[in-house]
This record gives C-alpha cells, structure tokens and sequence, in this order.
C-alpha cells in the first residue's frame, strides 16, 4: 500500500481533468473479513497514459517480506533489502522470474528487472514461512485493496470493465475470479468474495520467531 | 427311604442346589463383568487405536512435510525436472518407511510416481483438495494393503504441487501398536471388499481374523458379542480416518471372552474342589446329624412299641436336653403313667376293695395257673358266713363291710400255702396247693376256729356263722371253675347242715352238667310225646271201691329207659321247665278223666302241682279251659299240692288256689306230716283233703308211735273238715289198721302199683268198679 499508493496519486493527479465517475471494489474472505493484498485489475476503457519505470524495494525484516504484495509494471526493477540479523536466502521458481540470492545481514540484491507479466513468489530457503508477491500487470487500471479490503479507483472513465481480483492466498490452479461493472459517472461499488487459503505468515504474535 | 437317608439326602441336595446356583450366578457375574470389562477396554482401545493412528499419521505427515520443503525437490519440481523429481521421491520415501511416492499436481494428476507411470488423475482427489488446507492423511485401501496416504502441498514458495506418499499400515505396525500400549489382544483392519463383505487386510499379533464373524452384519460399531470358531469375542470396530474415495476401512478389536476367563479357570478348579470337599463334608457331617436325630427317635419309637406291647420298663434315659430328649422324657413319664395306672385297674380288677383279698377272678387265674403245672393234690375252700345277709338286713353294709375286712384279715394267713380271695359277698374261697382231703377238712376246722370268734365292735358282738365247703382236686374236677362252683355247693351242703364243714358230694349235686341235658331232652319228651301218666288207683275204704287214681308221671327215655321222676322233677323245677310239665300233665289228665268218664267209669283223677305252678297266674283259667275243653267236670278232678309248696307263700298263691276251689276243684294237701305246716295256715286256704306221707305209714303195722300219730292225724283232719287219704300202703296191717282209724281213702302197691290207663281201666272192668281188696299179692 505504501508502495502503491503513490502511483495512484500520481496517476489521480493525472487524470483529474478527465475525471468521470469511481469504482469502489471491496473484497472479502469466504466469512466476510476484509481481505488485504487482493490485487484488482480493471480491463477496459481508455488506458491511462503509461509511467516511468521504477525500482521498489522489498524490505526483510523480523523474518518477514515487507510488503507482502507489491503491484509491479513491466519494466519495473526490485530490490530486496536484509534488515534482519539473520542471512536471507530469496529465491523465485516462477516462470516470469527466477532468481536466487544470499543476502548477508544488513545487505540488499541488485535490483531485478521484472519484464515479464506474472506473479513472481519469492521465498526465503531459511526461513520457510517468509514469502512475498511480485505481481507484474500490465493492465490499464490496477490497485491493491487496504486494509478494510477496498481498492478506489477514481476518475475512471465511463465504460465497461472487467475486473479482476488476484489474491495470493486463492486456492492454486483456479481462475482468477472476474466480473463486469459498467461504470457511468458516479460511484460504482463492486464487491468480490474470495474462498482463499491461510495466510502463510508467521502470525506477529508468535513469539516463536522473537526467541531468534 | 426312611428318615435318615431323607434328611440326609435333603441336606445334601440343599448344599449341591446351593452351590449350582451360586456357581451359576458366579458365573453370570464374572462373565457379564468380563463383557462389560471387554467393552470398556474395547472402548478405550478404539479410542487409543485411532488416536494413535492419527498421531503416527500427523508425524509422518510431518516427516513428509519436511521432505516436501527439501530445496533441490522443490527446485526440481519447478523446474520440471521428471527424473530427478522421481529419483527424490523414491530416496525421500525411503527415509520415512513409505512404500508409494508420488508427486501430483495441482490439477489433480499424477506428474510422478515411483510405482506406476505417471500421467493418471490421483485418486484421492478429496485428500489433495484438503493437503492444502493442512496436510491430508486416510487411511486407504489399494490393492488389498492398507495405506496411510498423505497428501502435503510443496510450496516453492507457494503451493506447486502435491507430494503423496503411501506408508504401509501392515501387520507389524499393528503389532507394533499393540506393544506400545494395552490393547485388546486382536486388533485387525477390516475392508469392504468388493462382494461387500468385510475382509482382513492386517492383523494384530495374535493373527487371529474377526472378518468372518462379521459377515451379515454392519460394521459394530457398538460393542458386540460374536462368535468366532467356538469361542466368544466382544467385538468393536472404529472408523480410520479415510478418504472418500477409497472404500472404507475400519480397525476391529476383539476381545475373547475365553481368553478373559482363563485366569478365572483355576479359581473355578480350586472352587470345585472345595464345593466337593464340601459336599463331601456336610453329607458325612448331614449323616451324622441324621443319625444324632433318627437314633433316638428310633430308640424312642422302639421304646414305644415295646410300651405298646405291655413292658413297661423304664427306657435307658437319654442324656439329651434336646427336643428329642425332652420326648424321650416325656415318653418315660407317660410309661410310668400308664405302668401306674395299669398296675391300679389291674389290681381293681383283681382285688375286692372292701378286703383288699384277690377277687373270685383274679382267685380263678391263680388257681387255673397253680392247675396248670399238674400238681397232685390241692384243696379248695370255700368259706361261707350264714349270717352275713341277715347282718346286712339288720346292720347295715358298713358293719358287714368290716365284718368281711376282719374276716378276711383272719383268713389271710392260710393264704401261705396258696390263695385267699373274696368269692362272693358272702364268701371266701382258699386254694391249698397239694392239699389233700385230710389236710383240707384240717385246715377247715382250724378256719372255723379262726371264724368262730365273734366278730368285735365297740358294744357289738356278730357271730357270723361260718360254714365251709370242699372240692378237691382232682377228684371233684380238673379246671379252677369246676372247683370253684363244687366247693360252693358243697358250701351250701354245709350251711343247711349240722356239720358245718362239708366235701362236695357228687351224688347229691344238682347242678350236674348230664342234669342240663336231662332237661334238654325232657323238652325233647314234651314235644315227642316221650312221656305217659301212669294211675295209682285210690281206694275208699267206707266201700272198697276205687274211686279216683293219681296221674303220676313217667317218663320212658329211648336211651336211659325210665327215668325217675325225683330225678326230673326238682330239676325240671330249678331250671323253670315244669310250667310246660304241667301244662302237660293237666292237659293229659283232663283228658283222660274225660275218656274214663265217657266209657262210665266214675274216678276222680289227681293231679300233682308244683309250687311253681302257684306263681302262675294264669293256671286256674288254663284248668278251666281245659275242663271244658274236655267237658270234664270239676270235682272229677282233684289238684295235690306238697306242704312245703303251700306254705310261706305269698298271697298271689293264695289267690290262685282260692280261684281253682271257686271253679269247683278239690285240692289236696300231699306229703302231709314231714314238712313244717302250720295247721292255722292251712286253715285258711280251700283245702278239701290232706294225705299222710308215706314216711308214716310204711311201718304202721309194727311201730306204735306211727299208729298213734296217723291216728291222730286222721281225727284232726276228720276234725277240720278235710277228707284223708293215707300213701305208700304196703302190708295188709297198715291197710287194717287205716280202715280201723276211719281214714277214708288208701293208696299203694297194697292196692296196686301206677299202671297205665289201659290196665287200669282193665282192673276196674274185672273187678266191676268195687273191689273188696282183702289181700292184694
């Protein structure tokens, strides 16, 4: 969300002259929880005009990715930070991405350019349950909901979308669930409910990992 | 059965049905315990197989989890690399005892396997929807093994694949299982096979298959009892955790009951043991007992019976202060009771209570007894007082009472050589064994010595007048009762005696038995016809001419010839049969007075009465019956009658007489002069004639003393009115001297003998009705 939000202000400021109407997506889990890191991707209408290519940082700290998911463009660069004491081991077996490093405390990776659209999951080989989401999009809108599971686009267009919701918790080898919103001037509200998996991170309060 | 054997068998029987039952229910307890106990552990050991199961499968899983998380295994699955993926599988599997690996997509297909080729859908599609949730473990069934088959995601980082991997669950693991913890003995995994029966697919250590028992049924899923090749198991089957898409499998424990009981077998032999060393004791313990109570009561019924037949012995007492002793005292009591009472009736009956002498019984009974042994000679006694009725009469019985207590107390020492005992009221009778007739008349006179002081009380003085009769043995008879009624007759000998002891006489004995025949057969001659009246004709001297005749009875016996009429007579009296005589006599005398009336011949035929006859009531209208019967007319007939017939009587036979002379009849006085009459008496009775007893006139023709007095008697007689008539003429000078003195009429063999009415009748036709009897012979 840090990571994300810039971009939105900054394509806010943008499109302010063309603004026409907002989508408010909200998504939520099977029980009706707020579901953060859902990844929204709107298809249609006019594109936006594209950005400059950036480098995003993917911080390793208390044993854990900082963010969990990070929206990327093509073209974009990461760089995985160690701000632990302890050596990371990253490493991504994904078809858009593989790498693997060894990142001594303290340390960071070159950065990696992302050029191809996918979702990269990238792992630590010591710490089994540190992971983090590359996700690379090249859609026209896309937006990562908050906490409270929304994902605000504004200044959108009147058109047709189809909207796209990716969460890294979706249960593997299904399709990623879609719907169509027409959007005509004012606020449209979508909402998507996602059977998805448990969160594989270590919980903040275990103290397990404080002992280390 | 008698009473020992049946309390015995009772006891035995309680103690054999006592113990059946509590075997029985012994039993019944410990099996149902043991099936209950079967259940529990049944219970706990499905709960433990299945947790333990589960937690063999989650360490496993884990194991396979780690395996999953191998680097180079997760660098080879992403990258795809199939040979080197298979080659992991297989080393990795390996390392966690897995016999099937496998690596399946997230798709749901088999990318490898190291048992099969790859390339097919997994069959447990729901374990892999769940593995990635947590990891997924069931048990399985493949190919007629169980499988554990657990299902992890690889994560690389996220999800990628799914590793399976198949462990065995074989007989060694279940016997392993067993070892860990208390199981049932018979653990076995069961399937569903595909005739959907139940089939073993591993078992527990002790190999034995419950499978077949549960053939027909559901799966139990509640403890149930079974029955498996003869012996009974408490079966429970738990579900494993399984896959949906595998056929079911279940683990069934069993618990055998016989196997349960078998520690209990040698408590059942030992209590068997004692059950029969029990019994063994309590039927020689219930025999002994039995006897403790049957033997005295045995000895109580002998005792009894022996009270029964009379021996009233007193019983071996019995030391028992129990129910029994307490009968056996009882029974004691009551035979000295009874020996008491016995002894008292028995001497009532025996004794008299006024002498305290033995009674005329209980005197029989000795005699009999003393008779019995043969003796000899003996003596029997009978003492009479005289005077004792009159005593009575005058004094009372309590002065008679004492008086026969004194005489009896004086009498009680001739008791030493036999028995004195009260007879009668009046009598004593003594037994002398071995007296002979000297010794017994001895003896007699020393009694009446004894007796013959008078009887002393207070101013009074009794002179009981004692008399004694004798019989003797044996001459006067062999049985205690002969003796007995002889020494009483001649008892009553001596009492009208001047010798006032007396030997029994058999001659003059009227109670001779042949007397009693005698009258037998005199009924015998009444009805036959036996007997016939003779006629002695009387003569009147004032013209010599017989004028009447005295029927006189004979009797003609067939056996005995004729039989006299003194013998018959007084004993036709004694024994009441001369009613009928008379009868007779009358009936025949009438009837020929009838005859000889009718054939003109004018006699007056005299009959002879009985004093007997005068008690009868009915004799005067009886004679007037037959008189007319006969048309006889009254004074042809004449009724004699003897002194002692007429006197003391009392008036009823007044009265008779009176109504025979009103019919017209004369009456006589026979025998007259030897008894005691009382000429006033006479007097007043209607007599027409008296005639003179023989005794006075046989000797008339020499004895001056016998002349006077028949004389004299014929004046008196004259004198009074009565007409005379003198018997047993014999000799031509009584005859004489009669006619001389002016006696009217004579009779006997000077005249003629009786004769039958035939000769009689002869002798009247011959002489013409007037004989002038000078000389008769």
């Amino acid at each position: 969300m840090h990571v994300g939000m810039p971009a939105i202000a900054a394509w806010m400021l943008v499109s302010t002259v063309a603004t026409a109407a907002e989508l408010d997506v909200v998504v939520v889990d099977a029980r009706g929880a707020p579901a953060e890191d859902a990844v929204v991707s709107l298809h249609g209408g006019d594109a936006p005009p594209p950005r400059a290519a950036v480098t995003r940082e993917i911080d390793q700290r208390n044993e854990t990715f900082i963010p969990y998911v990070e929206v990327f463009r093509p073209g974009d660069r990461v760089v995985f930070r160690n701000s632990d004491r302890t050596r990371h081991h990253v490493y991504s077996f994904a078809p858009a991405k593989s790498f693997e490093f060894v990142i001594a405390p303290g340390g960071d990776t070159p950065a990696v350019v992302l050029d191809r659209v996918g979702e990269i999951a990238v792992g630590c080989n010591i710490h089994d349950r540190m992971i983090t989401h590359l996700y690379v999009s090249d859609a026209p809108w896309v937006a990562k909901s908050d906490a409270q599971g929304h994902a605000v686009f504004r200044g959108l267009p009147n058109s047709r979308y189809e909207v796209r919701v990716w969460h890294p918790q979706l249960r593997p080898g299904k399709a990623e669930p879609e719907q169509a919103v027409d959007v005509a001037g004012d606020t449209a509200t979508l909402r998507f409910s996602l059977p998805l998996l448990a969160d594989p991170r270590p919980d903040p309060a275990d103290n397990e990992r404080a002992r280390y | 059965m008698n009473f020992r054997l049946r309390l015995a068998l009772l006891f035995v029987t309680t103690l054999v049905a006592v113990q059946v039952f509590t075997a029985l229910l012994a039993y019944g307890v410990a099996r149902r315990a043991l099936i209950a106990d079967g259940e529990r552990q049944l219970a706990v050991g499905a709960a433990a197989v299945a947790h333990q199961l589960d937690d063999i499968s989650s360490r496993v899983a884990d194991n396979v989890q780690v395996l999953s998380l191998d680097f180079a295994l997760r660098a080879a699955i992403a990258q795809n690399d199939q040979s080197t993926v298979l080659s992991a599988l297989r080393n990795h599997g390996r390392r966690i005892g897995a016999e099937r690996m496998l690596l399946v997509g997230l798709d749901g297909t088999v990318r490898s396997d190291t048992a099969e080729p790859a390339g097919g859908a997994f069959p447990f599609a729901d374990l892999a929807d769940a593995a990635l949730d947590h990891p997924a473990a069931a048990v399985v069934a493949l190919d007629g093994k169980a499988y554990w088959m657990i299902v992890v995601p690889v994560y690389a980082p996220k999800p990628i694949a799914l590793i399976a991997a198949g462990i065995p669950v074989d007989d060694a693991l279940l016997a392993h299982l067993q070892q860990l913890s208390a199981l049932p003995n018979t653990l076995e995994l069961v399937t569903r096979g595909a005739d959907d029966r139940w089939t073993g697919i591993a078992h527990g250590d002790d190999r034995v298959g419950i499978a077949p028992a549960l053939a027909g049924r559901e799966l139990p899923l509640q403890p149930t009892l079974v029955r498996l090749d003869a012996s009974e198991y408490v079966v429970l089957a738990t579900r494993l955790r399984e896959s949906e898409r595998s056929t079911p499998v279940a683990a069934v424990l069993g618990y055998s009951l016989d196997d349960a009981l078998r520690p209990y077998r040698s408590v059942a032999i030992a209590w068997a043991s004692l059950v029969a060393l029990g019994l063994a004791i309590g039927l020689i313990g219930a025999l002994l007992i039995a006897r403790g109570v049957a033997r005295p009561i045995e000895k109580l019924a002998a005792a009894a019976h022996r009270i029964g037949t009379g021996d009233y012995a007193p019983a071996a007492p019995m030391i028992k202060s129990d129910e029994v002793g307490q009968l056996a005292a009882a029974l004691s009591n009551m035979t000295l009771a009874i020996a008491e009472r016995e002894e008292r009736i028995r001497y009532q009956a025996e004794h008299d209570a006024v002498t305290a002498l033995p009674n005329r019984h209980a005197a029989e009974a000795v005699i009999r007894h003393a008779l019995s042994t043969r003796p000899a000679a003996g003596a029997l006694l009978m003492v009479g007082l005289a005077r004792l009725p009159e005593i009575i009469q005058t004094m009372g019985h309590t002065i008679s009472d004492r008086l026969m207590r004194d005489a009896g107390a004086r009498l009680r020492p001739f008791a030493a050589r036999g028995v004195v005992a009260r007879a009668t009221d009046t009598q004593f009778a003594l037994w002398l064994d071995g007296a002979d007739k000297a010794d017994a008349i001895a003896i007699a006179f020393r009694i009446l010595d004894v007796l013959g002081v008078p009887y002393q009380e207070s101013d009074l003085s009794i002179d009981a007048a004692p008399a004694i009769g004798i019989a003797l043995h044996p001459v006067h008879g062999e049985e205690a009762s002969t003796l007995l009624r002889r020494a009483e007759i001649a008892l009553f000998a001596a009492l009208g005696a001047e010798d006032p002891v007396a030997v029994y006489d058999a001659s003059t004995d009227p109670h001779r038995p042949e007397r009693l025949t005698l009258m037998t057969e005199l009924r015998e001659a009444l009805d036959r016809n036996q007997l016939r009246l003779h006629y002695q004709p009387k003569l009147r001297l004032a013209d010599d001419r017989i004028d009447g005749a005295e029927a006189l009875l004979r009797w003609q016996h067939p056996l005995r010839g004729a039989v006299p009429p003194d013998t018959f007579i007084p004993l036709a009296e004694r024994t009441g049969n001369i009613r009928r005589v008379t009868r007779w006599v009358l009936a025949s005398g009438i009837a020929q007075a009838h005859v000889w009336a009718a054939r003109g011949h004018a006699l007056r035929i005299a009959i002879n009465l009985s004093a007997r006859d005068l008690d009868d009531a009915d004799l005067p209208t009886r004679v007037a019956d037959l008189l007319s019967l006969h048309a006889v007319a009254p004074r042809n007939i004449v009724l004699e009658l003897t002194e002692s017939a007429v006197m003391g009587e009392p008036d009823t036979a007044v009265q008779v007489l009176k109504r025979l002379a009103d019919l017209g009849i004369d009456l006589a006085i026979d025998d007259f002069g030897v008894g005691q009459s009382s000429l006033a008496y006479l007097r007043r009775l209607p007599v027409r004639e008296i005639k003179i007893d023989r005794f006075f006139t046989q000797k008339l023709g020499e004895d001056v003393g016998d002349r006077t007095l028949v004389r004299s008697i014929v004046e008196l007689g004259h004198r009074l009115g009565y007409r005379v008539t003198a018997e047993g003429i014999e000799t031509r000078a009584a005859f004489e001297y009669l006619r001389d003195v002016g006696c009217d009429h004579v009779q006997g063999y000077y005249i003629a003998a009786a004769l039958e009415p035939d000769a009689l009748e002869a002798m009247l036709t011959r002489d013409g009705g007037a004989t002038n009897r000078g000389v008769r012979a």
